[in-house]
């Protein structure tokens, strides 16, 4: 076979493989289930983004008209999206950081045996097993400034002297919307780092003891660097759902409030898009934050990839 | 293993098929039931069934809103006789109204047939007018068919042309309540005739320790926020904009009193701070357990509600005035419509004639205290003996008015919430908070 052969072979291979026998089978099997993404994904994917290109306002179409990058650079200038992507920002990594730090240490308590361990294990999922809309009006009813449970907790302990008005209050309300957000998702981080710490060799762990490592040694050179790969990747994950999921606890919770201090990206997106009726205003709202989402989680990735390689 | 592999796959595609064509096979049971039920009509159905044959066999679906008024279940077994009496079928859909104009509008502005009757607000009627979303009833409804009806609901779905686009069957009339009982032992025989009275009122019943504040409002930052901001607007005598649509409310000086005087309440001891956070039923629940002295905006429902001693402590206690200083209440009624696109509308217009008649009127007020939306009903002899506190509603049915009816009321809504909550929690003022709104809504000046 020549060398200028050989790039021919490599590439025709694959094709060869997928419309002969076992992998003509597997291709028309998985056809259906390809064309259904392809409906439901990739062709509203590609006409939401072509929407925001446009002036498409549905309760005034007689303005509607291609306007190019007209919507990106009308929200660079709007200080209620900067507001929600400053909001969604500190939402997000606030409560990654607390996910992770929680995740480990619920996970490495869950990896030892004990009496109850599985009891134990089910009970902690349950949070995040609950559903979004139930989880936020329990919080909502727990924030309340009269009769809420938040209140009676703190009076009681006599950490403050008078029932707090919580949610109207930016600092407190942001902070308490956070709080709500790492109880219901720090489940998913415990459930997928005890996953991996299953993996780590308990020999490892022995032969460290032996050397005479602190647990702190035994945690930072061991147990770390080996769930590193998983760590990186729900820190991923939960940043991203941080800026595109909590919809319904930011909308059931505080509604934006007090005066939009709390109004995150997906209730920016709604407000702009099912109440002011421009859709395609609403749409560039969404590809921008998940634009300005996408530089920094590449970075994080090559970073953490890095980092899990040096270990 | 070639033919077993081939098997499965020809399986796959005949589910597949036959999933696809599931609904349809519904349809064609659903519409083949009457005549195996009875194969010889009698004289009669032959009759019926010539002068109105679509309708016999057509499903329509419906979409409305369930409030918290709902309290017992009335829609659902009047549709049930609904389609007992004509043979239509009703899909029914009904849930919060959040959810409900989350579904109408894209179906509307995309032009979707999904629904044959739907929710229309009163707050949507310039826009969808302008937009041709809805059916002129006019077509459909006999002569006279509004003779009867209480003037402004009509009016108020009326579009600019003079065609009616909706018939209510919500009349969803705020009302000024007020604790009798606590306002007596706070030395006070009658209720506030003037905003300086309801101050003091509240001051000294809070004072004397009968109440922990003169009311609990609900000021949460939410899309019915700006509901609130008509009702202090009107409740001062302001305006929002004028007939072509140019601002008003940041030049007004009874606009800005109104907001002003929401703004105080919040310093002075009238308003329950918590108020901030609170949407319409927290605060109710809180005026039903004797919290506060007045609920200036309660649904007309309220009274049953507050006398029902399973849900309210203050049962017997309260009672109807009039917003204090002639003041207008607010209405937010709600109307049935039918979309452009709809292909039932015959079907769809004979549900909301039987929906909105005098006597669905009758077993829904004597259910759940609905208002009714005919004149004639409010003198009722059966309905007045239930419902004696309805004579407290006649002197302030004069006196209401609707939301500001623009194109651009989703624009209003999303800047002025923020603006006005921002001065309710003080960090600018009520001056402010207008100017804010000016400024951001500068793009709608002068459109209607």
């Amino acid at each position: 076979m020549s060398k200028t052969e050989q790039p021919t072979e490599i590439r025709t291979k694959p094709f060869r493989r997928l419309f002969s026998g076992e992998g003509w089978f597997g291709f028309m099997l998985t056809t259906p289930a390809l064309v259904a993404v392809l409906i439901v994904v990739f062709v509203p994917f590609i006409n939401s983004f072509w929407l925001s290109f446009q002036r498409y306002d549905l309760a005034r179409p007689q303005n509607d008209a291609f306007i190019g990058l007209g919507n990106y650079i009308k929200l660079l200038g709007d200080p209620r999206y900067l507001g929600s992507l400053k909001a969604s920002a500190t939402f997000s990594l606030v409560s990654v950081v607390f996910e992770i730090v929680l995740g480990i240490g619920i996970a490495m308590v869950l990896n030892k045996s004990f009496k109850g361990q599985g009891f134990v294990r089910g009970l902690m999922i349950l949070p995040w097993a609950m559903p979004s809309v139930v989880n936020a009006a329990m919080w909502k009813w727990i924030f309340n400034a009269d009769y809420g449970a938040l209140n009676a907790l703190v009076t009681q302990l006599g950490i403050v002297q008078d029932y707090q008005i919580w949610l109207a209050n930016p600092v407190a309300s942001m902070s308490l919307l956070i709080l709500a957000n790492v109880w219901k998702e720090t489940p998913f981080t415990a459930i997928l780092v005890l996953a991996a710490l299953q993996t780590v060799p308990e020999d490892l762990y022995e032969s460290a003891r032996v050397d005479g490592a602190s647990a702190w040694q035994q945690f930072f050179l061991i147990t770390l660097p080996l769930i590193a790969p998983v760590v990186m990747v729900v820190g991923l994950l939960q940043s991203i759902w941080g800026f595109h999921h909590p919809f319904e606890l930011a909308y059931i919770v505080t509604g934006g409030g007090p005066y939009s201090t709390t109004e995150l990206i997906p209730l920016r997106v709604y407000a702009q898009t099912f109440r002011s009726l421009r859709f395609g205003y609403g749409a560039s709202i969404a590809y921008l934050t998940s634009l300005l989402l996408l530089f920094p989680a590449l970075a994080y990735i090559r970073y953490s990839y890095k980092k899990v390689l040096e270990y | 293993m070639k033919i077993e592999k081939k098997g499965l796959f020809v399986l796959m595609i005949l589910v597949m098929a036959l999933t696809a064509c599931a609904p349809k096979a519904v349809e064609t049971e659903q519409a083949a039931e009457p005549v195996e039920a009875d194969p010889e009509p009698t004289e009669a159905e032959v009759e019926a069934e010539t002068e109105d044959p679509v309708v016999e066999t057509e499903t329509i679906t419906v979409i409305f809103p369930k409030h918290e008024a709902e309290w017992a279940d009335v829609y659902e077994p009047r549709i049930k006789q609904f389609e007992e009496e004509t043979g239509i079928k009703v899909a029914l859909i009904q849930s919060d109204w959040d959810s409900v104009a989350d579904q109408i509008i894209p179906e509307m502005a995309t032009g979707g047939s999904a629904y044959d009757v739907v929710e229309f607000d009163n707050g949507w009627v310039n826009e969808w007018c302008g937009a041709g979303w809805t059916t002129p009833l006019d077509d459909y409804m006999p002569a006279g068919f509004t003779d009867g009806m209480i003037p402004g609901l009509v009016d108020l779905f009326t579009c600019p042309d003079g065609t009616l686009h909706g018939v209510v069957w919500n009349n969803d009339t705020r009302f000024f309540y007020y604790n009798e009982a606590k306002l007596s032992e706070a030395g006070f025989e009658a209720p506030p005739t003037t905003w300086e009275e309801f101050v003091e009122q509240s001051q000294s019943a809070v004072a004397a320790g009968v109440v922990e504040y003169g009311m609990d409002p609900y000021w949460n930052q939410e899309w019915s926020l700006m509901n609130e901001f008509h009702f202090w607007t009107y409740a001062f005598g302001g305006e929002v904009v004028d007939k072509e649509g140019c601002f008003l409310f940041n030049t007004d000086p009874n606009t800005l009193a109104g907001l002003e005087f929401a703004i105080e309440s919040l310093n002075n001891g009238v308003s329950n701070p918590a108020g901030m956070t609170y949407d319409q039923a927290n605060a109710q629940n809180l005026f039903l357990t004797g919290n506060s002295l007045f609920f200036p905006q309660g649904i007309s429902g309220l009274k049953p509600l507050a006398d029902d001693e399973t849900i309210s402590s203050v049962a017997g206690e309260i009672e109807i005035g009039l917003v204090p200083a002639g003041g207008k209440s607010l209405t937010l009624p709600e109307a049935f419509a039918i979309p452009a696109t709809s292909e039932h509308k015959e079907a769809a217009w004979k549900f909301i004639e039987y929906m909105t008649s005098v006597e669905s009127n009758v077993v829904i007020a004597k259910e759940i205290g609905l208002l009714p939306i005919w004149t004639d009903l409010y003198t009722d002899a059966d309905l007045t003996a239930q419902y004696p506190h309805w004579a407290g509603f006649y002197a302030q049915l004069d006196n209401v008015r609707g939301l500001s009816t623009l194109t651009w009321y989703g624009d209003f809504v999303d800047i002025g919430q923020t603006e006005f909550h921002k001065a309710l929690a003080g960090v600018q003022t009520a001056q402010e908070a207008l100017d804010n709104m000016a400024s951001g809504l500068a793009e709608f000046e002068c459109v209607p």
